[in-house]
């Protein structure tokens, strides 16, 4: 069908499809338009969230820094603002001229959704000027409130127009099956292809991922201005705002495999074939580099808590589990990281001995992968409660048994983890896979079960010391660089791998790619890409903090001034 | 300051230096778009073999089940302590060579099922044209076997005929359809394979939900709109199956015999 398709729609072409670009080609103009774009479009939604909660904290719970340091960042979506409009209209022109058969057919589609979105930038906009301008004229009372509601009026604004843009992209991807290559486009139903099978998920996934990212971008934020501080209480500031940055982004992060998870249930669903592709086709080895990089991610993570550890009076009682939780959290990411269904040639395979490595097939399979990730999730998760009792005494007098209940409420997490991790190995496919929710829903539940008795046990807690903010080692601020550059260029990685799942479709099987560049590159082309469109990134982003000093002092506030407290307390 | 802003970039570059090393040394493995097959009279055993190679790994779709350990048994390594099946094919049936036998595995692939294997392969000799599949054919025999596949064995093109996976012909020529357009319903559903996964009238495989009483359950509206597009829907109990049916059907069978079909298949109350 393929090839006739083909033929079929190259003899269609007769009149100009493809332009070119110089140098780069089409291809690599509009990868790194789109991905810049994107990239700066994540930033300018997950700052927002990121505002809006630390606002909230400074009302409700009544700390001035977190309200400065929801101002802070907020001037500086000011410039980021301008540069996704910039990349976004960039875009837009490429594909309007590189691209222009496909383009008119989108636009034919969604040509009404797409009025909206450029609607949508104005209101997007001028509350952004509300937002900011009008921090130190609504600051006390209900017209602080007031001034917190555009704020989340910001955010939907954001977030309706970040669906609108899903909505294109994951109509390339899984369009409805009842749209072929001769369906008409503008008989198409905007909401019939609005809707589509990965539209949600998508949805949800970005929504996640971009509070994951501004917390990174904030934590990479704070790193710096730590290590260009001059003064102790500057330093101790700084300190405090990436300790923030990280906790918002690692918490998020602990989510965002379970809406992965549904987004790839939901590709094999519409297409088993896609799901093949993507899991066990070409794209194998993506999978491998994916759990690298999460490897970093929860290992740095974890590792700038334990150093922040060094911080807290009364936190040297748990030093001595760390060398466990880095146990747990090599062993998993080694299982992760184990290859599983890779494409191989005869060669490689008789090498191997068949399909699957075998020892090591035996821990590529999903059964191993989700316990290990649901074993190191859990694991931080330890961490986190270990930092946050880092300073207390318990005083309620269950304090025991309460310690008792949540060590047990561990334990059985990840014994449900590991029993039905083991169990996966004698069960059909179609059977394991309903195991990953059972592991997903004890994670959960252990998590939100300690939090609230965690909550109940520090009442009336007494402190072994307020945490000294800034005593910190240089390394620890390299460490969230890391988590930023690492967090950039996954999201890189996996635009790469939901795009280039396509293959030579511009539509998946309704509109085929007849460009020279139809062909989806090999991984090491991708990731020069990858790593020249997060370099783009970064310079930018550096360009606009370096402005957002310029335009204004920064925040910080002598310790004095606020409650020497952290996230949690 | 500087001294930190350098240390700073020297870190960000690192990082990414890092993570584009690794990528650019593990296996480098490009999508093609698939090409069209064409086999000159003179093509030798290695050609065929190259060739069916390519299909195999691309628009054939075999390493979707074939490869993947626990959907169809492997043909590129040992299966089981027999070998791969280049080494296995010729004492697959007995009477037959490897050639007939690997023929015939494509042309119906339930009549020979391994033990332990559902029997979901589709009709490959109805999803690629007679050169892919004789090349698929020197391929697979090229495996631990001796590839005896030549020119001579892969059927010349009747003229107008649309065969599956070449070009389609001049602008109006209809398909021929199954059964040499014949357009007896029952004769269609022979030749198009039907039975290979559906249940009719007490004849066939239960893999596919059972047609007997198909027309309680779908209109002739619906019932067309499966075999042409056999995604729109899937039933209840079988989702696991989704995408297992051809889609090429709409496209191998003339008005004459899609009507046909689906009016005696409407009339299956």
């Amino acid at each position: 069908m393929s090839d006739v398709l083909l033929l079929v729609q190259a003899a269609a072409d007769t009149t100009r499809a493809y332009g070119e670009f110089p140098v780069i080609g089409a291809r690599a103009a509009v990868w790194i338009a789109a991905e810049v774009h994107l990239m700066f479009a994540a930033f300018v939604l997950g700052v927002p969230m990121f505002a809006v909660v630390t606002e909230a904290i400074g009302i409700f719970g009544g700390d001035e820094r977190y309200d400065r340091l929801s101002k802070e960042f907020t001037r500086l979506l000011l410039v980021a603002y301008s540069a996704t409009a910039i990349w976004g209209t960039v875009l837009l022109f490429f594909l309007a001229t590189l691209y222009p058969r496909f383009f008119a057919y989108l636009f034919a589609i969604f040509k009404y959704s797409a009025w909206v979105y450029a609607g949508l930038f104005f209101f997007e906009s001028f509350t952004l000027y509300l937002y900011y301008y009008g921090w130190d004229r609504w600051k006390k009372g209900r017209a602080k409130v007031g001034h917190w509601t555009l704020g989340i009026l910001l955010n939907v604004w954001g977030t309706i127009v970040m669906f609108i843009a899903n909505s294109w992209l994951t109509y390339m991807m899984s369009p409805p099956r009842d749209i072929g290559p001769t369906t008409d486009p503008t008989t198409i139903k905007l909401w019939h292809a609005i809707a589509n099978a990965t539209w949600m998920p998508i949805n949800v996934h970005r929504l996640v991922a971009n509070v994951v990212f501004g917390g990174a971008i904030v934590g990479a934020y704070a790193s710096y201005r730590f290590l260009a501080a001059r003064t102790d209480e500057e330093r101790a500031h700084y300190d405090w705002m990436g300790y923030v940055g990280n906790f918002i982004a690692i918490s998020a992060l602990i989510v965002l495999p379970f809406a992965g998870y549904w987004l790839g249930r939901e590709i094999y669903q519409y297409d088993q074939s896609m799901g093949i592709t993507m899991m066990g086709g070409f794209m194998s080895w993506l999978w491998v580099i994916q759990a690298f990089l999460i490897a970093v991610l929860f290992l740095t993570g974890n590792y700038y808590l334990w150093i922040g550890m060094g911080r807290i009076p009364g936190a040297e009682r748990f030093r001595p589990y760390t060398k466990w939780l880095l146990a747990v959290l090599v062993l998993g990411a080694i299982v992760w990281g184990t290859p599983h269904t890779m494409i191989a040639d005869s060669k490689e395979l008789a090498a191997m001995g068949g399909s699957h490595h075998p020892f090591l097939g035996a821990l590529g399979v999903m059964s191993a992968k989700n316990t290990a990730v649901n074993l190191m999730i859990l694991t931080t998760f330890l961490s986190f409660l270990m930092y946050r009792r880092g300073n207390m005494r318990l005083v309620v007098p269950w304090a025991r048994a309460g310690t008792m209940i949540q060590a047990a409420m561990f334990a059985i997490a990840a014994g449900v983890v590991l029993f039905y991790g083991i169990r996966g190995y004698f069960v059909d496919a179609i059977v394991r896979i309903g195991f990953s929710v059972y592991q997903v829903l004890a994670v959960l539940a252990c998590i939100a079960g300690v939090t609230v008795i965690d909550i109940l046990l520090g009442r009336g807690a007494q402190s072994l010391g307020a945490i000294q903010w800034g005593k910190m080692p240089p390394r620890s601020q390299y460490a969230l660089f890391i988590l930023a550059v690492t967090f950039t260029w996954l999201m890189g990685l996996m635009g790469f791998a939901r795009s280039g799942v396509r293959q030579y479709w511009h539509v998946w099987q309704v509109m085929q790619d007849t460009s020279k560049y139809a062909a989806t590159p090999a991984l090491g082309y991708a990731s020069k890409m990858i790593s020249l469109c997060v370099l783009i990134f970064l310079s930018l982003v550096a360009f606009v903090f370096w402005l957002g000093g310029l335009a204004e002092k920064s925040t910080f506030v002598s310790a004095g001034e606020g409650k020497a407290r952290h996230v949690g307390h | 300051m500087w001294v930190t802003n350098l240390k700073i970039v020297g870190v960000v570059l690192g990082v990414l230096s890092l993570y584009t090393l690794i990528a650019n040394k593990i296996p480098q493995v490009q999508s093609e778009v698939p090409q069209a097959l064409a086999l000159g009279a003179n093509v030798t055993p290695e050609q065929l073999v190259a060739a069916g190679e390519k299909v195999f790994n691309g628009i054939g779709g075999c390493t979707t089940c074939h490869g993947l350990g626990t959907r169809a048994p492997n043909l590129l390594t040992d299966e089981k302590g027999t070998g791969p099946i280049g080494a296995r094919c010729g004492r697959r049936e007995t009477g037959k060579t490897c050639k007939q036998y690997l023929f015939e595995s494509l042309d119906n692939p339930t009549a020979y099922v391994v033990p332990g294997y559902q029997p979901i392969m589709p009709v490959m000799t109805k999803q690629l044209s007679p050169e892919q599949v004789w090349a698929v054919i020197a391929f697979l025999e090229s495996q631990g076997g001796t590839v005896d596949v030549t020119a001579s064995d892969i059927p010349a093109p009747s003229p107008g005929a649309l065969t599956p996976g070449a070009s389609p012909g001049s602008p109006g020529s209809g398909p021929p359809g199954f059964a040499a357009g014949s357009t007896d319903p029952k004769a269609i559903i022979q030749a198009a394979g039907c039975l290979a996964c559906h249940k009719l009238d007490g004849q066939g495989q239960m893999i596919a939900p059972d047609l007997t009483h198909v027309g309680s359950r779908r209109d002739a509206e619906s019932i067309r709109k499966k075999i042409l597009d056999p995604a729109s829907s899937v039933a209840k109990g079988y989702e696991k199956l989704a995408g297992i049916m051809p889609k090429t059907f709409g496209s191998m069978m003339n008005a004459s015999q899609l009507e046909a079909l689906v009016q005696y298949l409407a009339a299956h109350k």
